[in-house]
């Protein structure tokens, strides 16, 4: 399957992903050449140290947003004294109308309440906040959530925060980290970056990482540092094509020179 | 006396017989009536409160006439045919009406008897002292329009015998045909039927075994059977329940109570008994049948309108339920204060700008989807953590700060984003907004971006003005 399918970007892929293993994202979700995104229908695990708590979520719910249906984020109780901000919602593109809360006791509270809300039809997905090793999340709990999403067409994303990786029968393990925005005029910071790694992909090759930045006025994600603006998506396919493979050759010097 | 806005004029709605005698009547504009008596004490109206008593009213009305209606704003029609002699005569029952009306709504009221509800609604409202003959009213008990009482007038119509003792075609032709139907009915050619008003009575279905039974199942299945037929009476009162109370007795006299309540109305059984379930899942003690139970009562507590509804070929009608039955379960099992919506509140600060209402009784609530000037941070800390921050003074972007025992190189920042205390809500207003230790400060926000790519949303409280060292403090992280 040629990867120039996906619309705003273009052709060629560094790595030669297998393509099967669906480069249909969300529908606002980066669709880069390879990128294998968040696909709907199926578990995903997302892992992020507690400093990029908010770029995972910003993954996550940036992902989320491009469905129509229902969101619902499954958040611990009292863990963290962190309240979402609903105009910070509005900048991911997801409308907080949209947003189901729910507080879970426990961690077997957490799991069972996602396990309800994927069972449920219509939803765009399910975002469940879990910190710690999660015990209790074993391939048999993985697993019914799995099919659960298969069976009701929601994501399921698990984020992982601070958590060793463990065997699962989810598609995709991503690792999240903030990334260094493109600054604005005058020193500003710019639009949300972030850096993720592939940890796992069911039936696929992983590995690699990607530079996302989050584009506001169309509400997906897309390679950071482009070098040209383009307007038109359909006319900056062929650049911001280049622009992938230029990021990921770029990609090691770059962080080290950001290390330094 | 009472006020309403009617239209963009607040105008007099209703007034008090002191008012009356001043020369004051409903629909004249407040300012006029200020103009004319500056003391005048006013008191917003609310129709629906009256609407409330009027009903009330109505109910204890039953103990009078079996059939009563609503004549909204402010009447009531009772039917007294053969319930008169009860209370000894016409006239002593119209008086004991009235007391009782008087002692329930401590306001006066007019009674009138007819031979007609119509006349007798006529009679009530225009007739003058004890007059009883319909013919002697004037032609505004007929309730026309403006225009057409003008004609009347002009065409020399007083009474409304004048009008009676006149051909009816042509009173139709030139004054329209719902004179002449008025007409007809207050003299009583034509009944048009009166709407009882009833008070349905609370449902309650109940089922007693001749022998206990001791399996939980089995009472499942009893309940499942109650439910299904309140949903029958559900349905033919267009009504579904939000709260069923389930009660076991036991043989040895015990009783249990359950109550699900549920955010849609339902008529059907299936998740009711759904919540049923989860709720003896999540007793603390479990349902002991014991010796087995006796009786099974199910009572709808609450219910709401609705309407029959067309089946969706579609399917989309059934996906608004689903999340309601997900938001019901989720609710039972974690607490109704547990599964939220955010809500907007009107304010700039931005910890307050969202609260969190229970999902199950508050609907989706509209958001203002326009992208903000400044971006805001995802995630916002609450309370706000303090950090130790070197910053140029005044009001210069920090340099470097210090959070959790952590130095972090400041690389890019954006701000001021100023935003001032609501000195609206300061006990003495605007003067003591920038003054005293305990009151609000300003606070300037700023995004910055560390040398590692993370973004925070960094807050310095107080202006230098305002305060000697402002302190500062991380109030959010950004995507």
């Amino acid at each position: 399957m040629p990867p120039a399918q996906e619309r705003p970007c273009g052709p060629a892929d560094l790595a030669g992903f297998p393509s099967a293993a669906g480069l249909a994202g969300f529908p606002g979700a980066a669709d880069l050449a390879g990128f294998p995104g968040l696909a709907p229908a199926r578990l995903h695990e997302i892992h992020a140290e507690a400093r990029d708590w908010g770029a995972a979520l910003a993954f996550a719910l940036g992902a989320a947003g491009g469905g129509t249906g229902p969101v619902v984020l499954v958040r611990r109780q009292g863990r963290a004294a962190l309240q979402l901000c609903a105009e910070g919602l509005v900048g991911l593109g997801l409308d907080p109308a949209r947003l189901l809360l729910v507080a879970a006791r426990d961690e077997r509270a957490l799991l069972r309440a996602g396990l309800d809300a994927a069972r449920c039809p219509g939803l765009a997905a399910v975002v469940l906040e879990s910190w710690g090793p999660l015990p209790l999340y074993d391939l048999t709990a993985s697993r019914r959530l799995v099919l659960a999403a298969e069976r009701c067409g929601a994501a399921v994303l698990l984020l992982r925060g601070q958590a060793p990786p463990r065997a699962s029968a989810a598609h995709t393990r991503w690792q999240i980290r903030a990334a260094p925005s493109a600054p604005l005029a005058a020193r500003a910071p710019g639009p949300a970056a972030i850096e993720a790694e592939l940890l796992r992909l069911r039936g696929g090759p992983a590995g690699r990482r990607w530079q996302l930045e989050w584009d506001e006025t169309h509400a997906i994600f897309r390679t950071g540092q482009a070098p040209f603006p383009t307007s038109a998506g359909g006319g900056g396919a062929a650049l911001s094509g280049a622009v992938v493979s230029l990021a990921g050759l770029r990609q090691g010097p770059a962080g080290g020179r950001r290390a330094a | 006396m009472l006020v309403a806005l009617v239209g963009q004029a607040r105008r007099l709605a209703a007034v008090n017989p002191a008012a009356a005698a001043l020369g004051l009547a409903p629909g004249l504009p407040l300012a006029d009536a200020r103009a004319r008596f500056p003391d005048l004490a006013a008191a917003p109206a609310d129709p629906v409160a009256d609407a409330r008593l009027l009903e009330r009213l109505a109910t204890r009305m039953a103990a009078f006439s079996p059939l009563v209606a609503l004549d909204p704003p402010d009447g009531l029609l009772l039917d007294i045919t053969g319930a008169a002699h009860l209370f000894g005569g016409e006239a002593a029952m119209a008086a004991a009406v009235v007391a009782a009306a008087v002692a329930a709504c401590g306001s006066a009221a007019r009674p009138a008897l007819a031979d007609h509800a119509a006349a007798a609604r006529a009679l009530a409202r225009f007739g003058a002292g004890a007059a009883q003959d319909v013919r002697c009213l004037p032609v505004a008990a007929l309730e026309p329009g403006e225009e057409v009482l003008a004609a009347l007038a002009s065409a020399g119509l007083v009474w409304l015998g004048d009008l009676a003792a006149r051909p009816m075609a042509p009173l139709a032709a030139r004054f329209g045909e719902g004179l002449v139907r008025a007409l007809r009915a207050i003299l009583g050619e034509v009944a048009p039927p009166l709407i009882p008003w009833r008070t349905l009575p609370p449902i309650h279905e109940e089922a007693r075994f001749a022998e206990p039974i001791a399996r939980t199942q089995d009472a499942l299945a009893v309940i499942e059977a109650l439910l299904l037929r309140a949903g029958t009476t559900l349905q033919a009162r267009a009504q579904g329940g939000r709260r069923f109370i389930v009660e076991l007795e036991r043989g040895d006299g015990l009783r249990r109570r359950l109550a699900v309540e549920t955010g849609q109305p339902t008529q059907a059984p299936a998740p009711v008994m759904r919540l049923l379930r989860e709720r003896i899942e999540t007793l603390a003690d479990p349902l002991d049948p014991g010796f087995g139970f006796d009786t099974i009562r199910l009572a709808v507590g609450r219910t709401q309108s609705l309407p029959p509804r067309q089946i969706d070929t579609a399917g989309t009608a059934a996906e608004a339920g689903d999340i309601s039955a997900l938001i019901d379960r989720l609710s039972l099992r974690l607490g109704a204060d547990a599964v939220c919506r955010l809500a907007p509140v009107d304010t700039h600060v931005p910890e307050a700008a969202q609260r969190l209402l229970p999902a199950r009784e508050a609907p989706p609530q509209a958001w203002d989807l326009a992208p903000a000037a400044l971006p805001r941070p995802l995630l916002l800390f609450d309370p706000p953590q303090p950090v130790a921050v070197i910053a140029s003074v005044p009001d210069g972007p920090p340099l470097r700060f210090r959070w959790q025992g952590q130095l972090h190189e400041v690389r890019l920042a954006e701000g001021p984003e100023r935003i001032a205390p609501e000195w609206w809500h300061a006990p003495d207003g605007q003067q003591g907004a920038a003054t005293g230790p305990g009151h609000a400060l300003s606070r300037d926000y700023y995004r910055v971006e560390d040398a590692g790519g993370r973004r925070f949303w960094l807050l310095r409280h107080g202006l230098f003005g305002e305060t000697e060292a402002p302190l500062w403090y991380v109030h959010g992280l950004c995507a």
